[in-house]
């Protein structure tokens, strides 16, 4: 089956009624879309602007008449208050279920890592593979943040064999799912968000490594306070938003990382790396090696 | 995570009935969302209200990722129950097909509050009106 995607970009008063009429004649549903505005880089984002209205209506014998008596109730609409033009679009029929998956191809990390989803073979035996599937929960591994976290994570193993590693903002478990496979014994992965914490032990799971990964709910405060398993290891990971990073060695977040060891920071714009390494340092800790993608840039720091 | 917005999309749709056929489909494949995943944490948190229209503002992040929350029935679907009719009219400027109360309107207007744009309830009250002249509906006193 075929379908006629229907069009409106309307104001946010206006998005409510126009959806209700487009309702009337697809009884599947509609849908809204709006951009996002950010205010500074810590914001995550705001909807805000003009809110596109989409329907689809099935393209059969009776599709003309349909369209008309949608124009029809839009007309009418508008003799209340301007409504624009639809705008129409022929859509395909497609195999939906599918069609997101075109999205993802298997990523090739540093000189031996391999991000893939789940319902992909490795393509390449002589490297390490993620399977990480995108869902609800950030990290799934197309991001610069990750991409570079898991670099730096690739040479400090190659560096010294690891013991335990701390992954702090685990999100999909992405970073702690690397690092045993890297060969790392366990892993301690915190999230203050109770779904990225189901989502990485699915992740987890998936890789086959759902024994070694120790999971929990919180940051920072609640490691250190003892609430799990360690408090403190060989190398700390943690892929946030600079300014939260800043806040966090506030809270301790050096305290994480034991004598001579080391801790890889992601999430951070290339001009505000200068003020993550110094609160890195004002908290004992050295620069290390950087590493930048497009314009985000993770740092290694030593203790 | 670096979490940062790509967009936000509102799905309107039937609860306990998301599937990947239209809208859903496109909507969410060309953001690469994870269609299954969505579909069954959708159908999962509101199968307990069947036959109600419940929308899913899902919140696509720049990597693929989302979540969602539910919001509270669209305004239209409100101001039917309301005035106690099925549908909307199609001629809204003539013909009316029922009326509701200015408490009926504030009633919405406050349960709606928080999923509408509108800064104060007299805000949220002026945009519920609208769309109930929109479908045909009158305010009385």
């Amino acid at each position: 089956m075929n379908w006629l995607e229907v069009s409106l970009t309307v104001n946010g008063e206006l998005a409510e009624s126009v959806a209700d009429v487009l309702a009337r004649f697809a009884p599947n549903g509609v849908m809204t879309e709006q951009g996002v505005r950010f205010v500074n880089d810590e914001d995550e984002g705001t909807a805000t602007g003009p809110i596109t209205v989409r329907a689809y209506l099935e393209v059969n014998d009776q599709l003309e008449e349909t369209r008309q008596k949608l124009e029809e109730s839009l007309f009418y609409l508008g003799m209340i208050t301007p409504v624009p033009i639809p705008t129409y679009k022929q859509i395909a029929d497609q195999n939906w279920m599918e069609a997101w998956k075109q999205h993802y191809k298997p990523i090739l990390i540093g000189e031996g890592l391999l991000i893939l989803p789940a319902w992909l073979d490795n393509p390449d035996p002589k490297r390490i593979p993620i399977k990480i599937d995108p869902g609800m929960a950030f990290g799934t591994g197309t991001h610069p943040t990750t991409q570079l976290c898991l670099e730096l994570m690739e040479i400090s193993t190659s560096h010294f064999p690891l013991s335990t590693v701390i992954d702090v903002g685990c999100g999909s478990g992405i970073l702690s799912i690397a690092a045993l496979k890297l060969g790392a014994k366990t892993v301690l992965g915190v999230d203050i968000d109770i779904e990225s914490v189901k989502n990485s032990r699915e992740n987890a799971d998936v890789n086959e490594v759902g024994e070694e990964l120790l999971l929990g709910q919180g940051s920072v405060t609640e490691v250190l306070a003892g609430q799990f398993a360690f408090k403190s290891a060989p190398l700390v990971v943690a892929n946030i938003l600079a300014p939260v990073l800043i806040r966090l060695f506030d809270a301790g977040l050096a305290d994480l990382v034991e004598p001579n060891g080391e801790i890889i920071l992601s999430g951070i714009l290339d001009h505000q790396a200068e003020n993550v390494i110094e609160a890195g340092q004002a908290k004992g800790l050295k620069r290390g090696e950087i590493r930048q993608m497009k314009d985000w840039v993770a740092i290694s720091m030593k203790k | 995570m670096a979490k940062k917005l790509k967009a936000i999309v509102r799905l309107q749709l039937e609860a306990g009935k998301a599937n990947p056929a239209p809208p859903v489909g496109p909507a969410l494949a060309s953001h690469g969302i994870n269609i299954m995943a969505f579909c069954k944490e959708y159908n999962a948190r509101t199968s307990n209200r069947p036959g109600e229209i419940l929308p899913a503002e899902i919140t696509i992040f720049t990597d693929g990722s989302f979540t969602f929350v539910l919001r509270t029935s669209p305004a239209a679907v409100l101001l039917r129950k309301a005035a106690k009719v099925e549908k909307g009219s199609g001629v809204p400027n003539k013909e009316k097909v029922g009326k509701v109360t200015r408490a009926q309107v504030k009633e919405i207007a406050e349960l709606k509050m928080k999923d509408l744009n509108a800064i104060s309830l007299e805000g949220a009250m002026l945009q519920i009106e609208g769309t109930a002249r929109s479908m045909g509906i009158t305010i009385v006193d």
